[in-house]
């Protein structure tokens, strides 16, 4: 059996469906689901609860330069049809992922990238030459838009900033290199353009939206800080809006995320013009979501005899 | 560096099963018990672990809620709880026959008392449920008595001493209510003192984060030496998944854990269960109640 007809056989892909995503430099994902970073720690726990084997890829919980503590609690508050979060990037920093986590992720065949953020342009640039080389570390994506951390700036909001972020990790890595799109902008689809001309080898689209949770009883919001990130199926049409955006502004390969749970919720992302897809906080609720939403998406695309998913694509740019 | 720096959750006995409710009561003062066929959970659950129940199939409410294993009886498990909230109302709804999603067990539970020793457990409102079964295995370990000191706003808040007992005489209940309408009056950490000449060798509590604040002040006051070998506390905080990955439900700890976690420890991971000394109790104090979120 070639490799590629054993990946089809692991994912129960037909003979005709071809389920491979290229995010560009050789990072070749051998299916189109994956999971969201910050809703999937590192793998570790979920390795031990479903075969993560199955998965396209696993995008990790943002790493930062040196180990974050996080944010105080409350950290996390149901919303209607969502959740709101603050954690503040608690992560072991880069060397700890480079130097423990990655020789596990080295012996998964889940590719694995490391979601990679900083309040400087510095920092993301060390981040990234320590990860550039590991065995085990598939690619990087950059995020550029936090809302839970208070230092340093949001490259996300603004298209200039977003290239000069990329411009320079683009410099130090050979690694595939995905942006992370905030969607608290005006413009989505210029960010997109804009990271794209920086060097960008495909963008995720969207990250949370700035929330609030208020509680009346004590006057003020939930979380400390006042607003968290909102996720969950609450987002989603906001989300697939944004993916259509985006997929309108660049020609590079698209990953959308927000709000799925289901494979008809991942079906939609690849009709709004997803080439791959991350299932995100529907994995808190129940840790078998992305493999149940790439089971029904497989078996969709093989009762409509699809070649390709990217032939749900809905032909009408929006720009 | 080793493995051991690798994220701790230990999940090896966690698994996801649906169950039939076989059992719904309503008690006095909101006290809800629901009964559950969950053959795995009933089988691998220690006390003071907990299972995470989904409330509905839709997406209100989107995630679980964190429930103590209560008791075990053969194939099925008992859950007690109040209505505070959409899931727990969603899950009071619940009628024999229905199915329940569950994903268990999780986190870390009690130490069980050395064979020939006593337990001594404190319970404050709702924290009564992980005692019936933390008593139930103590003594078949060999424990000689358990002793359970159970508070509660009002005589109608309390959950039912033969509940505790659950038919074995070596369980005795004593009462503490708020307002004097059964047993002491006032705080059950008041008959904590007088509880510890009896010589325990575990004490385990359980209940609102600020009720086990003013138990680890007592026992604090109390010094080390007539203190029992294990003091440990079932704490709450809002949780998103449950097993370790999504680092909401942070508590704060007075020992670093290792480097990787310098300030918080996890209720879901580290917890809920955690030793008395570990947890930072003034810094508790001041962060807003689990309820608010």
């Amino acid at each position: 059996m070639t490799a590629e007809a054993a990946r089809a056989a692991a994912t129960g892909a037909g003979p005709q469906l071809d389920l491979s995503v290229d995010l560009g430099r050789g990072l070749v994902l051998p299916n189109p689901i994956g999971v969201a970073s910050g809703t999937f720690g590192y793998g570790f726990e979920f390795a031990q609860l479903i075969d993560i084997q199955r998965l396209g890829c696993i995008w990790t919980k943002g790493t930062t330069l040196h180990a974050l503590a996080g944010n105080a609690p409350p950290r996390v508050a149901e919303t209607a049809g969502g959740m709101l979060n603050s954690i503040g990037l608690q992560n072991p920093g880069v060397e700890h992922v480079a130097a423990v986590y990655a020789p596990q992720f080295a012996a998964w065949r889940v590719p694995v990238v490391v979601n990679v953020a900083a309040g400087e342009i510095g920092d993301y640039v060390a981040v990234v030459r320590r990860l550039d080389g590991v065995p085990g570390v598939a690619g990087i994506e950059l995020n550029i838009s936090c809302p839970n951390i208070a230092h340093g700036l949001d490259f996300g909001r603004d298209p200039t900033a977003a290239a000069r972020v990329v411009e320079a990790v683009r410099a130090v890595t050979a690694l595939a290199l995905t942006v992370k799109l905030s969607p608290n902008v005006t413009d989505i689809a210029g960010v997109a353009a804009a990271v794209e001309a920086a060097g960008a080898d495909a963008v995720s689209a969207v990250n949370t939206y700035v929330g609030m949770k208020v509680h009346l009883g004590i006057r003020a919001p939930v979380l400390p800080r006042g607003t968290g990130g909102l996720s969950g199926p609450a987002i989603k049409p906001l989300a697939l809006a944004a993916v259509a955006a985006v997929r309108g502004a660049v020609s590079i390969p698209v990953v959308g995320v927000g709000g799925i749970r289901s494979a008809e919720d991942a079906l939609e992302f690849f009709v709004a013009g997803a080439d791959a897809v991350q299932v995100g906080t529907a994995n808190f609720a129940d840790p078998g979501a992305a493999i149940g939403v790439l089971d029904g998406v497989v078996a969709y695309a093989n009762r409509q005899g699809l070649r390709r998913l990217t032939e749900l694509r809905w032909r009408t740019a929006l720009s | 560096m080793t493995l051991a720096a690798l994220p701790q959750s230990d999940l090896a006995r966690a698994r996801g099963e649906r169950g039939a409710v076989t059992g719904m009561e309503r008690l006095r003062g909101g006290i809800v018990e629901l009964t559950v066929r969950l053959p795995h959970l009933a089988a691998h659950a220690r006390p003071g672990e907990f299972a995470q129940l989904r409330c509905a199939p839709g997406i209100v409410p989107l995630l679980r809620r964190p429930m103590s294993v209560a008791w075990v009886e053969e194939d099925r498990c008992g859950f007690v709880f109040e209505v505070v909230g959409e899931g727990t109302a969603r899950l009071a709804a619940l009628h024999p026959g229905d199915e329940l999603d569950v994903l268990g067990p999780l986190g870390v539970g009690f130490t069980l008392p050395p064979p020939g020793t006593s337990l001594l457990c404190v319970s404050g409102g709702l924290g009564c449920a992980p005692f019936p079964l933390l008593g139930r295995r103590a003594l078949e370990a060999g424990a000689d008595r358990v002793v359970v000191l159970n508070g509660a706003a009002t005589a109608e808040r309390l959950y039912p001493a033969a509940r505790f007992a659950r038919g074995d005489a070596r369980v005795e209940v004593r009462e503490a209510t708020d307002d004097g309408t059964r047993g002491h009056h006032g705080r059950v950490t008041e008959l904590v003192l007088a509880a510890l000449r009896d010589g325990p060798s575990v004490l385990a509590a359980c209940g609102p984060n600020p009720m086990l604040a003013a138990l680890a002040s007592v026992l604090e006051q109390t010094g080390d030496g007539r203190l029992p070998f294990v003091c440990e506390a079932s704490l709450e905080a809002p949780m998103g998944c449950g097993f370790g990955t999504c680092l909401g439900c942070a508590l704060p700890v007075r020992a670093r854990r290792d480097d990787v976690d310098p300030a918080w420890a996890l209720c879901c991971r580290d917890g809920p269960v955690m030793a008395v000394e570990r947890v930072d109790w003034a810094a508790l104090r001041a962060l807003p109640s689990a309820a608010v979120a």
